[in-house]
C-alpha cells in the first residue's frame, strides 16, 4: 500500500520536476494550442546532400539544409526579403563600393563562441581560394580582386573583405552592385568558425565536428540515411524558432516517398510524380509554388534552320505552351513567353508581370514566317531538322509534343534523338545540335542571373548568339544603382533577347508539395525548398 | 599447389579487370565535373582536375591508380566532397550484405524446400502449384514487387515500415523483395536435379537396404542433387551481399547498389573502378570457394589445375 503511494508520490514529483524545467526553457511561454506537440518535423531530402560546407554546396538539397543551419550578413525573412541577419548595422561609402558592416554582439557559434569579423573573411577567402575548387566562387566576383585570385592571377590579400576588428568587416566591391543584399544571404556568403574548419578538412562531413552559427545546429548525420538537426540554443534570435528537430530522411524512390507520406513517415514530400499529382490535386494538402526557372529549347544559330531569325520565331509561334502545362507536365508550370519567370520583385514590383508576353501564338503568322525564310534562304524543302533532348520520360513527352505541334502546325518534320546527361552535356557544349532542351534556375531571385544566361562569354550560352547590344546592357545593369533604371535596363535586355529569340521558352517551372494537415507556418520561397523555422506543429 | 595457382589466376583476372574498365570508363563522353550550369572559370576546374590527378596524361593516372590499389586505396570519391571510396564501400556494405545474407537465406531455404517438394510429387498438383509459383517469381520484376508488398504489408495493414533503415523491422520487405527471383530459380535447379539423382541406382540401393524416405532424400537425394544449386550460388552471392540498385532505391536502403549505376551517370571515375574491382573480388573469391565446397560435397570431384 505504502509502496504504491510513494510510487505515486515519486511519479507526481517527477512530473512537476519536468513542468517546472519545461516552463523554465521556454521562459513560462503563454498556454498556446501546440503545448504537448512535440515540435518535430521529418522531411525528405531525396538524396545525400553531397556537401554541407557552404564552400563547396552547388545544389539545392545541400542548400536546403544549410539555408537553416547558418545565417549570413543577411537572410530571407518570411516574404522572402534580405533583411539584416548577423549585420546589426551598415555603411555604406558616397561611391557605394565600400561597406562597413557590424556585426550582432550576439551573434554565436553553435559551440558558444562569438561569430567575429574575422570568420567571415577567413570563410569567403576559403570559398576564393583556387585550391578549394568551389563551383561557386564566380558569386563572389563582385567583390573587389576576388576574380583575380579566384583565377590563380591575384593573391588573397587583395581580396576586398577585411576584418577591421572583431565585430567590424569590410568589404569593397569591384563595382556598385545594386542587389548585393539579396546576395549575402546566399550561402557562399556564410561565415564558417576558422578554429572549427582549420586543419580539419573534414569537419563539414560528420556531425560531430560541424559548427554552425544559424537557428539549428546539425546533431545527426547518417549517411545515406538521414539529417537532423536542433535547434540551436545559442542562437541569437532563438525565440523566433519554433519548430525544435527537423529531420531529412534520404528516400529517392517517388512511389517510396509517397507511400512514406501516406503513412505518415514524411510530414512533407516534393517532387511528385505527374501519377501523384492527378491523384492529389484536389487534396488541401497540395501546394504548387512558382520555382525561379525556365524550361526551354536552345536554337543553334550557327546552324540550318536556325541561322534565320523567322524560323526561330516561327517555331516559338507554332507550340501550344498551355497544352504542354496542362495535359503533360500538369504540376501546375506556366506558359512562358518570356525568358525570366515569374517572383523576381525589382523595384517593388514583379518584373514579368510588368511585361508579362513577348508574344502570341499564332499559327497562321508562323506558317507565313517559315515561308518567307525558306524563300529568304532559298531552300526548296525545308532543313532536317532534329531535336536533342537529354533522356528521361518526361522530357520525352514533352518533345514528342513539340515533334507534333510542329508537324500539324508548320508542316516541319523534326526528329528526335536523346542523350544521356553527361554525354548531353558534351554534345550541346561543342554546339553540336540544332535544337536542344535546357532548363536554367537562378540562384537567387533577380532576373540577372537568368539573363546572365545568354551573355556572349556565359559558358552556357550554347547557340552561339552574340549580340553585343544585349551584352552591353546587362553590364549596364549591373552598375545602376537606382531600381527603377535597373527595372528598366534589364527590361530592355531582355527586349533584345526575344527579338532575336536564340531559344524557344516552353514554360516556368514549379515546385509541388503535399505537406500534413498538422502543420502550420511553413514557408515555401521562391527559388528554394519550404523553411520550416518559423513552421508549428499544431496536433499529434 | 592449386590453391596457389589459382590465387595468382585471381589476381591476373583482377588487373585485367581493373585495366579494361579503366580504359572503357575513360572512353565513354562526358566530364565528371560538366553540369548545366556551366560556370566554373577554367582556371578553377584545372584545380578541381589536379586535385583528382585528372589533369595527368591517362597512361599516368592508370599507374597513379594501380599504384594506390596496391595499398588498398581505391582513391577519393569526385561526387562526394568529404567521403573516398573506401569509406563510401566501407558504409554501404553492411546493410547491403545483411538484406543480402537475408535474401540468401531465404532463397535457399524455401527454394530448395519448394524444389524437393516438387520433385517428389512429380507431375501431381503439388509439382505443378510450386512450379507455378517458382515462374511467377523469376516472372514478376523485383521493380513491381517491391511496391506491391510496400503497398499491401506496409500502406494497407501497417505491419512493417514502408521504407528506410534502421531496425530488423526495416530488412523484412527488401529482403523478401530480392529474395523472390534467386527463390524460384533455385526451386526449379532442385526439383530438375532432384528428379534425375532419383532416377540413380544408389537410390534404389539406398531403398533397397530398407532406409526411409527421410533419410534417402537427405543423405542420398539432396546432397547429390545440390551441385547444380551451388554452381548458380556464386554469381547469386556476389550480386545479393553487394547490394542492388532497384531494391535499395526504392526501399531507400543506404547500401553499395546505387554507386554501381549512379557513379557511371555522374563520371565518378574512382567510383566506377572502385566498385567494380570491390565486386569482381567478392565475385572470384566466392567462385573460388565454391570450387572448393564442391570436394566437400561430393568427393568423386577432384580439384586438379589443367595438366596436372
Amino acid at each position: 500500500m505504502s509502496i504504491t503511494w510513494n510510487k505515486r508520490f515519486a511519479g507526481l514529483l517527477v512530473f512537476i520536476l519536468i513542468l517546472s524545467v519545461l516552463s523554465a526553457c521556454s521562459g513560462g511561454s503563454k498556454t498556446s494550442s501546440t503545448e504537448g506537440v512535440k515540435q518535430e518535423i521529418t522531411l525528405n531530402a531525396l538524396s545525400e546532400p553531397p556537401s554541407l560546407d557552404p564552400a563547396l554546396a552547388t545544389d539545392t538539397t545541400s542548400g536546403w539544409i544549410l539555408d537553416h543551419l547558418y545565417e549570413g550578413l543577411y537572410m530571407k525573412n518570411k516574404s522572402g526579403d534580405s533583411v539584416k541577419g548577423l549585420a546589426k548595422d551598415v555603411k555604406v561609402s558616397a561611391d557605394k563600393k565600400v561597406y562597413t558592416f557590424k556585426l550582432r554582439d550576439d551573434a554565436e557559434w553553435s559551440d558558444g563562441d562569438p561569430v567575429t569579423a574575422g570568420d567571415f573573411e577567413y570563410a569567403w577567402k576559403h570559398v576564393l581560394d583556387p585550391k578549394t575548387g568551389s563551383s561557386f566562387a564566380f558569386y563572389m566576383y563582385y567583390i573587389k580582386g576576388a576574380e583575380a585570385y579566384n583565377k590563380g592571377k591575384g593573391s588573397a590579400a587583395d581580396v576586398g573583405v577585411k576584418a577591421l576588428d572583431d565585430k567590424t568587416l569590410q568589404v569593397e566591391l569591384a563595382a556598385p552592385t545594386s542587389f548585393i543584399e539579396k546576395l549575402l544571404s546566399f550561402w557562399v556568403y556564410y561565415p564558417v568558425k576558422k578554429e572549427a574548419a582549420e586543419g580539419n578538412k573534414n569537419w563539414a562531413g560528420e556531425a560531430k565536428d560541424y559548427v554552425s552559427n544559424g537557428p539549428y545546429k546539425l546533431t545527426e548525420w547518417k549517411h545515406n540515411r538521414s539529417v537532423a538537426i536542433e535547434k540551436n540554443k545559442n542562437y541569437y534570435g532563438k525565440d523566433d524558432v519554433k519548430m525544435e528537430k527537423v529531420t531529412w530522411k534520404m528516400v529517392n524512390d517517388a512511389t517510396t516517398y509517397y507511400q512514406m507520406y501516406k503513412s505518415g513517415e514524411l510530414d512533407l514530400i516534393q517532387t511528385l510524380p505527374s501519377d501523384v499529382i492527378a491523384q492529389e490535386k484536389d487534396n488541401k494538402e497540395y501546394k504548387v509554388t512558382p520555382y525561379f526557372g525556365t524550361y526551354m529549347y536552345m536554337f543553334n544559330i550557327g546552324k540550318e534552320p536556325f541561322n534565320n531569325q523567322k524560323v526561330r520565331e516561327a517555331f516559338n509561334l507554332a507550340i501550344d505552351r498551355k497544352m504542354i502545362t496542362d495535359k503533360i507536365t500538369q504540376a501546375g508550370e506556366k506558359p512562358a513567353m518570356g525568358f525570366v519567370p515569374y517572383g523576381a520583385e525589382v523595384n517593388g514590383k514583379d518584373f514579368r508581370k510588368e511585361h508579362e508576353k513577348y508574344f502570341t501564338e499564332d499559327v497562321k503568322k508562323a506558317k507565313q514566317l517559315i515561308k518567307e525564310a525558306m524563300k529568304e534562304e532559298g531552300w526548296s524543302k525545308f532543313p532536317e531538322t532534329e531535336l536533342t533532348y537529354n533522356t528521361l520520360e518526361s522530357h520525352k513527352k514533352t518533345a514528342e509534343a513539340v515533334q507534333e505541334m510542329l508537324k500539324k502546325n508548320l508542316g516541319v518534320d523534326v526528329k528526335l534523338t536523346n542523350q544521356e546527361w553527361k554525354t548531353y552535356l558534351d554534345t550541346t557544349k561543342q554546339k553540336n545540335f540544332q535544337m536542344a532542351r535546357m532548363g536554367w534556375i537562378g540562384i537567387y531571385v533577380d532576373p540577372t542571373p537568368i539573363l546572365d544566361y545568354y551573355l556572349g562569354d556565359s559558358p552556357n550560352n550554347r547557340t552561339n548568339w552574340v549580340n553585343p547590344k544585349y551584352d552591353q546592357l546587362l553590364a549596364q545593369s549591373k552598375k545602376e544603382q537606382n531600381e527603377g533604371k535597373r527595372m528598366e535596363l534589364l527590361h530592355q535586355a531582355e527586349d533584345v533577347l526575344m527579338k532575336d529569340l536564340p531559344f524557344l521558352p516552353v514554360y516556368y517551372y514549379s515546385n509541388n508539395y503535399l505537406t500534413s494537415k498538422k502543420f502550420k507556418g511553413i514557408v515555401y520561397p521562391v527559388n528554394r525548398y519550404p523553411y520550416v523555422r518559423w513552421a508549428e506543429k499544431v496536433s499529434e | 599447389m592449386y590453391i596457389v595457382k589459382r590465387l595468382l589466376t585471381m589476381l591476373l583476372t583482377i588487373w585485367v579487370i581493373t585495366t579494361l574498365t579503366f580504359v572503357v570508363m575513360h572512353a565513354i563522353p562526358g566530364d565528371p565535373f560538366a553540369s548545366d550550369s556551366d560556370v566554373l572559370p577554367e582556371e578553377v576546374l584545372n584545380n578541381m582536375r589536379a586535385k583528382f590527378n585528372l589533369d595527368q596524361p591517362l597512361p599516368v593516372q592508370y599507374v597513379l591508380y594501380l599504384k594506390n590499389l596496391a595499398s588498398f586505396d581505391l582513391g577519393p570519391s569526385i561526387e562526394s566532397e568529404t567521403r573516398d571510396v573506401n569509406t563510401l564501400i566501407a558504409e554501404g556494405l553492411p546493410a547491403s550484405a545483411l538484406l543480402g545474407f537475408q535474401a540468401l537465406v531465404i532463397a535457399i531455404v524455401f527454394g530448395m524446400a519448394l524444389g524437393i517438394i516438387a520433385s517428389l510429387f512429380h507431375n501431381r498438383t503439388i509439382d505443378y502449384g510450386a512450379m507455378a509459383v517458382a515462374i511467377l517469381g523469376i516472372s514478376i520484376p523485383s521493380f513491381i514487387l517491391a511496391p506491391l508488398l510496400i503497398k499491401f504489408f506496409a500502406v494497407k495493414w501497417g505491419m512493417l515500415p514502408v521504407a528506410s533503415w534502421g531496425t530488423w523491422q526495416h530488412t523484412i520487405l527488401p529482403s523478401v523483395a530480392l529474395a523472390a527471383g534467386p527463390l524460384a530459380i533455385i526451386a526449379r535447379f532442385t526439383r530438375s536435379s532432384m528428379l534425375e539423382v532419383l532416377k540413380q541406382n544408389y537410390m534404389k540401393t539406398a531403398d533397397a537396404k530398407g532406409l526411409g524416405t527421410a533419410g534417402i532424400i537427405v543423405k542420398h537425394g539432396i546432397r547429390n542433387a545440390v551441385i547444380p544449386v551451388i554452381s548458380f550460388m556464386g554469381p547469386l552471392v556476389a550480386h545479393l551481399l553487394t547490394g542492388t540498385f532497384v531494391i535499395e532505391k526504392i526501399f531507400a536502403i543506404p547500401g553499395l547498389g546505387k554507386y554501381f549505376v549512379d557513379s557511371i551517370f555522374n563520371r565518378d571515375y574512382p567510383v566506377i573502378l572502385g566498385t567494380t574491382i570491390f565486386f569482381s573480388v567478392v565475385l572470384i573469391v566466392t567462385l573460388f570457394l565454391i570450387d572448393l565446397s564442391y570436394r566437400l560435397i561430393d568427393p568423386r570431384i577432384k580439384l586438379t589445375s589443367r595438366g596436372d
